[in-house]
């Protein structure tokens, strides 16, 4: 380390502080959640939750470093697996004691986050942001936000956001009847101004296991991303944010990955062409692939669509139909309603 | 509640056999409880020694006291098999990633291995259903009959445990076997929520991460090797 860097981290990690303390008094909801998530994705912490979801509770561990722009996390399962992700910038390392593996996979460019979910003024129209007050949780002083979807196409949210961090101590994914389907719960969290390289190396001996390696496939041709779907009906709110062409395992063809937001929740769209010209139509089906998120499929004029993310099913659903229709491959479809 | 009550909801938990509701509100107890977050520790340990799970790294002091637990009581203490139990519906995912390419197999295997369940996606053939049966979580007795003796029977090389003696020889699929064809592999799946992962805002990303890590250690081993796979190290 340099002695540069030895003064700038405690510094950096002061003003941090010292700022997410002082911005208390005029907050709004919609402040919250900015101040939450640039916590969660440029301070360092280190803490273990709990996750539940669907019936089944698991206890994490996770320490989150970000030094001169570069992101690095561990998190680790303290659950029997001891199963372990170390993600380094766009690689993603999974050590699997359980299966005597390590695998390492590395995210094509065209992949890597491009930015934070905006909670912007345009989000009052398909969200309700309350703060119904303060709690404790953790023993800390926590902001209770609540997220309120005002429709069925998206999952709400409520939030403890510890205030002299802006950490996210609680949070709970509630479906479009208010049940939770999915929480988060830190039972300990600290914010630390230095992590050692060494707390991101896996505390387990690979002594024996098999390395496995997936470096994605090669870039996509550009071509494949010029095919315009901007004008696609969709549901309420949300709006093509992102849209690539990419190489993946076992696909022959470059895939386009379109991705929809409506500032909070994300929806990816991925849809092959070649191999499936000469198929039927297929119409859809419902599927909740993992976590808290759902999938939709089908094939409509040589166009494969599949399209998942952190919404209820209507909304994926919603979505490829919409881009069927929007390309004139939707014949014989029920009309998607505006 | 007494101390009784909470073992006994807690063992509940650990084999997945406590209903959701009364899950929740023993989450929200665990997350303020350390002493039973102790406890479950202590199941999830010595559920992870009876599996005999490799690299399953115990506490110095729970360490005796689960060896010598089990020594003494290996028969007693092997878990009741969770509800859906998931052997029988690995198979056939591990059937599909048989027939892939090196890098489909790795990117899958990422996902799957440390996935506890995880449906393919498949077509209708009527017009799309509000709600539509797509897991399959166990295996027909058909599918199982078609498997070749390799998914049936223990591999060496594989280091797959052998099948528990009260796994039952047969399943039912409920509503699998009227649909038709897959419509997304499961390998296919995987990688689309690798990428899909990577858009996904902090919270959410966090939450998939989690999911996966998690997973369930009780999955069994895959019985075929992603022998085309790169390998990049022996160590």
């Amino acid at each position: 380390m340099t002695a540069v860097r030895a003064v700038r981290e405690p510094v950096l990690w002061l003003v941090m502080t010292l700022a997410s303390v002082a911005t208390f008094a005029a907050d709004t909801p919609q402040q919250w959640l900015d101040r939450m998530n640039a916590a969660l994705t440029t301070r360092n912490y280190d803490g273990v939750f709990s996750h539940w979801q669907s019936g089944r509770l698991e206890t994490l561990r996770i320490v989150h470093r970000v030094l001169d722009g570069a992101v690095t996390e561990r998190l680790e399962s303290l659950d029997g697996s001891g199963r372990q992700f170390v993600r380094d910038g766009a690689q993603l390392t999974c050590y699997l004691p359980d299966q005597h593996t390590v695998l390492v996979e590395k995210a094509p460019a065209s992949l890597l986050p491009t930015g934070l979910p905006k909670f912007d003024a345009a989000m009052a129209a398909y969200y309700q942001l309350d703060s119904p007050g303060t709690m404790l949780q953790m023993g800390q002083k926590a902001q209770v936000i609540t997220v309120t979807p005002r429709d069925g196409y998206r999952y709400g949210y409520r939030l403890w956001i510890q205030r002299a961090t802006g950490m996210p101590l609680k949070t709970e994914l509630l479906d479009t009847a208010g049940n939770v389907i999915e929480q988060v719960v830190f039972s300990s969290l600290s914010m630390r101004h230095h992590i050692a390289d060494a707390e991101f190396k896996p505390q387990l001996v690979t002594t024996g296991f098999q390395w496995l390696r997936d470096d994605g496939g090669p870039p996509a041709a550009s071509a494949a991303v010029a095919e315009n779907w901007n004008n696609s009906p969709l549901p309420p709110g949300f709006q093509l944010t992102a849209q690539t062409a990419q190489m993946m395992p076992g696909v022959a063809e470059p895939v386009t990955h379109l991705v929809f937001s409506d500032g909070v929740a994300t929806v990816s769209v991925f849809i092959q062409t070649m191999v499936f010209r000469n198929s039927p139509d297929q119409a859809g089906a419902d599927v909740t692939p993992v976590g808290s998120s759902s999938a939709f499929a089908s094939v409509q004029s040589g166009h494969k669509y599949v399209a998942l993310g952190e919404v209820p099913p209507a909304t994926v659903r919603m979505i490829v139909l919409g881009l069927m229709q929007s390309a004139g491959q939707a014949m014989g479809l029920p009309r998607v309603p505006k | 509640m007494s101390n009784e009550e909470l073992e006994s909801q807690l063992s509940a938990m650990f084999d997945n056999e406590l209903p959701a509701p009364e899950c929740e509100l023993l989450a929200r107890r665990l997350a303020r409880d350390e002493q039973l977050r102790s406890r479950w520790g202590h199941y999830a340990a010595i559920g992870a020694c009876i599996r005999g799970e490799p690299g399953v790294r115990l506490e110095t002091p729970l360490a005796s006291k689960v060896s010598a637990a089990i020594k003494q009581e290996t028969a007693a203490l092997a878990p009741p098999a969770p509800a859906g139990r998931r052997h029988g519906f690995f198979n056939p995912w591990v059937t599909s990633l048989a027939g892939l390419g090196s890098a489909a197999a790795v990117a899958a295997l990422a996902i799957l291995w440390m996935r506890g369940q995880g449906p393919a996606v498949t077509a209708q053939s009527g017009p799309a259903p509000k709600s539509v049966v797509v897991a399959t979580q166990i295996q027909a007795p058909a599918a199982r009959a078609a498997q070749p003796a390799a998914t049936a029977q223990l591999d060496p090389q594989t280091r797959a445990p052998p099948r528990q003696a009260h796994e039952p020889d047969s399943y039912v699929v409920p509503a699998a076997a009227a649909q038709g064809p897959v419509l997304v592999q499961p390998t296919e799946l995987a990688n689309y929520i690798v990428a899909h992962s990577a858009y996904s805002g902090p919270l959410m990303r966090r939450n998939a991460l989690s999911a996966l890590v998690g997973g369930d250690s009780a999955v069994p081993q895959p019985t075929a090797q992603p022998v085309s796979a790169t390998v990049v190290t022996g160590k």
